[in-house]
């Protein structure tokens, strides 16, 4: 009896938010309106980002503003390796020579998708040296740079990336099912990860990073395979993003994009993995609603553009000062969490959310 | 050499503006380890106020303005910063990233996305030929506003008593705050500077410029951030520095820079500022008591 409880609490957690996931998906497949199921794979997608932002920032207590970066990497790779050839003729008329090869090859969706994460963990690979020996601060604003860099040079270096202009024609592909499967992987990947030796490393250095360097911890390293991971996982999420979008430009991941997925992981809680999953759940939720509510669907009353958006830095402030330890706080998503305990607003408190650095 | 004046002339009058958005930064992240996303805000706020105040005579522009950016910066220090006291500095950097998405779409809600033209006065835009080089009145009154800003800074950083706390406050605030400084007095005339520095950089860059729009602010949100991370984050002379350096540097390389590589010039500085943070995590000056590991 005993063992059986021991794996079933190795694997409950996974176990409940791939469920979660599963029930979110089957709203999105039975419930015959494209609208609703269009909701859903988007809420898949950025939970698939979400997750891969969790696996380094939860783990490390390093925020990252960074990770858009790596979504729009994996976006941009997956379209060249995905838009028909003929289309990409003419999208790119000025390509030089020197990457001309990126007109001609092609590759089937899944291999797509699997090369776009390698790309991004490349890219994240490149710059650990010098983001992850810096400390928690300036790593975050070093996170920062490196988005502004990678910005800069999609929107200006238009014979390749067709800078400002939308990139158009990649198919549409990615289902509800199959964003659910990328999320249950990303999920038992960020899982597996979080529970290996070098997870339990990285954590150690979050709690108090002097102590776990004098255990002989390297936390620059250990920031550094999760950094790579991370990437990975949010360079398959902007594979998923442009075969759900299909059409989209730089600006589709800058800053807006980082607010949102800040606001999920803030909302979620910033030091776990339940954390990733809940916020993107409750959040596509509310936004969806206030998105409605915006454009006078509900409630017949039209609000101003930006107003939705408003509403959303509110409820991020909200979480902030008043639960900043999100609605997971400490605890990882469990059968017991399950049976209700206690007021949801003594859990958490402020010295919690402040192991991010 | 008169090209070569030209350029130290525009390099001069582009470091003095870079200056003052690095430090209304770098006081905030040195008294309170915040990192203010929110002052780009500020600084559209500044220029709405402009735009509504185009017909009014000069004087009342350039006081009401930087009036009214005061009074914001003030107002997000009450509503949003003050409850987060005593958070971390992180919590405190997403905090200014909500205020300031907020303060993006209030605007965006109230006054809309298309950009209005404000014509700058017609005294700034004359020209004048010295020596052959050429100078607009508006470089001029670049250079002397900024100067005298500057010099305005430097006496009530220097000189006054709340000056002295500021400094205090910003080397380290626990003992400061034990040594008899009042946090919330230093904390709101952090804020308050912040805001009437915004004001006199919305001024100049709006009469540069000549419009607004509600995302004018992020492109000096960038150019402080980076001045404050080159100068070394929460040092007010290294900020100072900081900026003016990435002025003449950003100046310079916009006008010798092989005209392909021009529109990469920001991938450029962003990736300077990965390289100073590797080497020098610490700015060129920095502030005392920072650790580097």
């Amino acid at each position: 009896m005993m063992t059986s409880n021991r794996y079933l609490r190795a694997v409950e957690t996974p176990l409940l938010l791939v469920l979660l996931v599963t029930a979110v998906a089957l709203i999105g497949q039975l419930s015959g309106s494209p609208v609703i199921s269009r909701v859903v794979v988007q809420a898949l997608v950025w939970m698939v980002l979400v997750v891969g932002l969790s696996i380094f920032t939860s783990n490390s207590g390093v925020m990252s503003f960074g990770h858009l970066a790596f979504m729009a990497i994996g976006a941009y790779t997956c379209a060249y390796l995905t838009i028909p050839v003929a289309l990409k003729r003419v999208l790119f008329p000025s390509m030089p020579s020197g990457l001309k090869w990126l007109i001609e090859i092609q590759s089937g969706f899944v291999l797509a998708i699997l090369v776009s994460g390698v790309v991004a963990a490349f890219f994240a690979t490149l710059m650990s040296p010098p983001l992850m020996r810096l400390g928690g601060m300036e790593a975050s604003i070093g996170s920062i740079a490196f988005l502004l860099i990678v910005q800069t040079i999609l929107s200006q270096w238009t014979d390749v990336t067709r800078g400002a202009s939308s990139l158009i024609g990649v198919p549409a592909t990615t289902t509800v099912i199959g964003a659910a499967v990328a999320v249950a992987i990303s999920i038992i990947l960020a899982w597996v990860y979080s529970r290996s030796r070098f997870g339990l490393m990285l954590k150690a250095s979050r709690e108090d990073e002097a102590a776990a360097i004098s255990l002989g911890i390297r936390v620059g390293f250990q920031r550094s395979i999760a950094w790579c991971l991370s990437g990975f996982v949010a360079g398959i999420a902007g594979a998923l993003y442009s075969h759900f979008i299909s059409t989209f430009d730089p600006l589709s991941f800058y800053l807006n994009a980082t607010f949102a997925a800040i606001v999920m992981l803030v909302v979620g809680g910033l030091i776990n993995l339940s954390g990733a999953v809940v916020g993107v759940t409750v959040i596509s939720v509310v936004q969806e609603m206030l998105r409605r509510l915006q454009d006078g669907s509900i409630g017949g009353l039209t609000l101003p553009a930006g107003s939705s958006t408003i509403a959303m830095a509110m409820i991020l402030l909200f979480f902030l000062i008043k639960r900043p330890a999100g609605l997971m706080g400490d605890e990882e998503l469990e059968f017991r969490s399950l049976k209700g305990s206690g007021s949801w607003f003594r859990k958490g408190s402020r010295g919690q959310a402040d192991r991010t650095e | 050499m008169s090209q070569f004046l030209q350029y130290l002339l525009d390099a001069i009058s582009v470091g003095g503006v870079y200056t003052l958005l690095t430090l209304g930064l770098a006081l905030l992240f040195g008294v309170m380890r915040l990192m203010n996303f929110a002052y780009g805000e500020l600084i559209m706020v500044g220029g709405y106020t402009m735009a509504a105040l185009s017909d009014q005579p000069w004087p009342i522009v350039v006081i009401a303005v930087p009036v009214v950016t005061t009074l914001f910066s003030v107002l997000t220090e009450r509503l949003a910063f003050r409850p987060l006291r005593n958070a971390s500095p992180v919590t405190l950097m997403i905090a200014a990233f909500a205020v300031s998405t907020m303060l993006q779409n209030l605007a965006r809600m109230t006054i809309g996305p298309i950009a209005k033209g404000v014509p700058p006065n017609k005294f700034l835009v004359t020209q004048t030929e010295v020596a052959g080089l050429r100078i607009s009145a508006l470089q001029i009154v670049t250079i002397v506003l900024c100067g005298a800003v500057l010099a305005g800074l430097g006496y009530l950083l220097v000189r006054t008593a709340l000056g002295a706390e500021l400094r205090a406050a910003a080397e380290d605030f626990e003992m400061a705050k034990l040594l008899g400084v009042k946090a919330n007095l230093v904390i709101v005339s952090a804020f308050a500077i912040t805001g009437a520095l915004a004001g006199i950089a919305a001024l100049i860059l709006v009469w540069r410029q000549g419009a607004v729009n509600i995302e004018m602010g992020a492109q000096p949100l960038l150019i402080a951030f980076v001045g404050a991370v080159i100068g070394g984050m929460g040092s007010l002379r290294g900020a100072a520095a900081g900026g003016f350096l990435l002025g003449v540097t950003t100046t310079l390389l916009g006008a010798m820079l092989p005209q392909a590589l021009v529109p990469f010039r920001d991938a450029f500085v962003f990736a300077a500022v990965i390289a100073l943070l590797v080497v020098r995590p610490q700015g060129l000056i920095p502030a005392p008591g920072v650790r580097v590991s």
